[in-house]
């Protein structure tokens, strides 16, 4: 529909969605979208896994542990930003611990090829308490004796985790992943206000347009044609998700 | 030892030489992902009291040499932080009193009270939850601009009466009374209304404690909303507000920038440590049920 709030709203049929496909920069953003995605999940997605399952072999200062992975949750979004900003600034913190690394400096926002992961690991940072907590939960929630029975069945410690931490908490693997796929898909805020899309449009990703079409275009029409691609690929991802939490309350 | 619950690991494994040294590896890195973690806190904190300099100097340091308070002061004369501040507290509390009148009362009724299509209601609602949030943004915002509600507060206040998320939370715990309590109490002549003020809502503090918490932080946190909705600057909550001044400013030295990002990161923190109990406790109410 061509919203238009002086003349009226009319009907063009399918016209916004042909002009979508013709934009070069769709593919681009979808590109850059399944980029962070992947990053997401290469960096982000076994990490709360993993500490979780420190977290719940500590002896001492387990609660301490837990509120201190939990606290960058806290800290508003446009804080973050500016954190994040000025570790990344080219004198920043982040180039001074890689000059002690290797003596090598990064562009971390402005070069082309890296300012993705930036942004990646800024968010991980923030991110990654909530899921551990969940992980966590999981954890303390298996059976002590399965442990007891493996060990007098002479199973080692990574035996041990390998055959029942990580079954026993298999489905919060997969409801999480399903998860971070929706939410990282919706992605744009970090970008935007860390890098603003670029550089080049390296950061651009397709929510990021969709927001650029409708309030910086101001062409509703396109961009709500946009949100309902996006839509129809999310919705049946969330019934993916529907399906594996239904499912695993019967198990 | 031997009275504590074990986890994977137990005492006996200790015994051995590789676990001991796993363990010690293992130790160490969390301390290295404490550090991690906590080290953005104390940049932010302490460079917020040193000289724009002092933030440059090679090696870097983390304590600054002497405190400087007027770091403060300069921020808070570049920007103005008590409108918006009332800003905020203005929309949090639209949004608490919507959200405990609406949204608590239509979960009661699809909880306790006889409703036709009680069930086809709740499955309406409750697939609302399956839509995610950022294909809806721009509907919405038409919706709000065909209303003529762009640039005031009902552009919160509106949409926060439709949480399908806090009513599917609520309801979930309203289910959990027992049904006999308001059964007596219609006995005795109570209406509807008067189960819910007297029985439902004395008895739900824990949850409306969450609900307000979980209200309390997102008002705080999002920038991006009131960006779109708000036209005049005056009306800016405090998340904006520093958006726009503090993040996109080039002018803005660091350390004045960090005493504001400062200021504003303290509230929700001690929020957070005071009602540590309650969060933890609505995590797991509206957490992935395992």
């Amino acid at each position: 529909m061509q919203v238009d709030f002086v003349r009226g709203n009319e009907f063009i049929g399918l016209n916004n969605y042909r002009e979508v496909f013709a934009n070069s920069a769709l593919l681009i953003s979808i590109r850059n979208t399944l980029y962070y995605m992947l990053l997401c999940v290469l960096i982000g997605f076994w990490v709360p896994s993993v500490v979780a399952m420190a977290i719940s072999e500590l002896r001492r200062f387990q609660g301490g542990m837990r509120l201190i992975v939990y606290l960058p949750h806290i800290v508003p979004a446009v804080v973050l930003y500016g954190m994040w900003q000025w570790l990344y600034d080219p004198l920043g913190p982040a180039n001074q611990i890689a000059s002690w690394l290797g003596n090598h400096q990064f562009m971390w926002l402005t070069d082309k090829s890296i300012a993705m992961l930036s942004i990646v690991i800024a968010e991980t940072w923030q991110a990654f308490g909530g899921t551990t907590l969940i992980y966590l939960a999981g954890i303390v929630g298996i059976p002590k004796d399965l442990y007891e029975a493996a060990e007098i069945d002479g199973a080692g410690v990574l035996q041990r985790i390998r055959h029942i931490t990580i079954p026993g908490i298999r489905h919060i693997y997969v409801l999480m992943f399903i998860m971070q796929l929706i939410g990282t898909s919706q992605g744009f805020m970090t970008h935007m206000a860390l890098t603003g899309g670029g550089p080049n449009n390296a950061t651009l990703t397709y929510m990021y347009q969709i927001i650029n079409e409708a309030f910086t275009n101001l062409n509703y029409g396109r961009a709500s044609a946009m949100g309902v691609l996006m839509f129809l690929v999310l919705t049946s991802l969330s019934m993916v998700l529907y399906y594996f939490q239904g499912r695993s309350k019967e198990a | 030892m031997s009275n504590r619950e074990r986890s994977i690991m137990s005492s006996f494994d200790f015994k051995k030489r590789t676990v001991q040294i796993g363990y010690a590896l293992m130790l160490l890195a969390l301390l290295a992902l404490a550090v991690t973690m906590l080290y953005p806190f104390a940049t932010t904190v302490f460079s917020s009291f040193k000289t724009n300099q002092e933030i440059f100097t090679f090696p870097p340091s983390l304590f600054p040499h002497q405190f400087q308070w007027s770091n403060y002061v300069e921020g808070f004369k570049y920007v103005d932080l008590i409108r918006p501040f009332i800003n905020t507290l203005l929309l949090f509390g639209g949004n608490a009193v919507i959200s405990l009148m609406i949204v608590s009362l239509a979960a009661f009724s699809l909880s306790q009270m006889k409703l036709p299509f009680r069930k086809g209601i709740t499955i309406f609602i409750m697939s609302t939850l399956m839509i995610p949030s950022a294909t809806y943004m721009i509907p919405n915002f038409l919706n709000l601009q065909s209303l003529g509600l762009i640039d005031s507060y009902w552009a919160f206040w509106l949409p926060a009466g439709a949480s399908a998320f806090n009513i599917m939370l609520l309801r979930s715990f309203f289910d959990g009374i027992n049904k006999e309590l308001f059964e007596a109490g219609r006995l005795d002549g109570a209406s509807e209304l008067r189960c819910f003020f007297r029985l439902a809502i004395p008895m739900s503090v824990p949850v409306f404690s969450t609900l307000l918490i979980f209200a309390f932080t997102s008002t705080w946190n999002d920038w991006f909303w009131p960006s779109l909705v708000l036209t005049s600057p005056e009306k800016y909550p405090l998340a904006t507000v520093v958006y726009r001044d503090v993040i996109q400013s080039f002018v803005m030295t660091w350390n004045v920038k960090f005493s504001v990002l400062t200021v504003i990161m303290l509230p929700p923190l001690l929020f957070f440590l005071f009602f540590q109990k309650n969060i933890m406790h609505g995590l797991n109410l509206s957490g992935v049920k395992g």
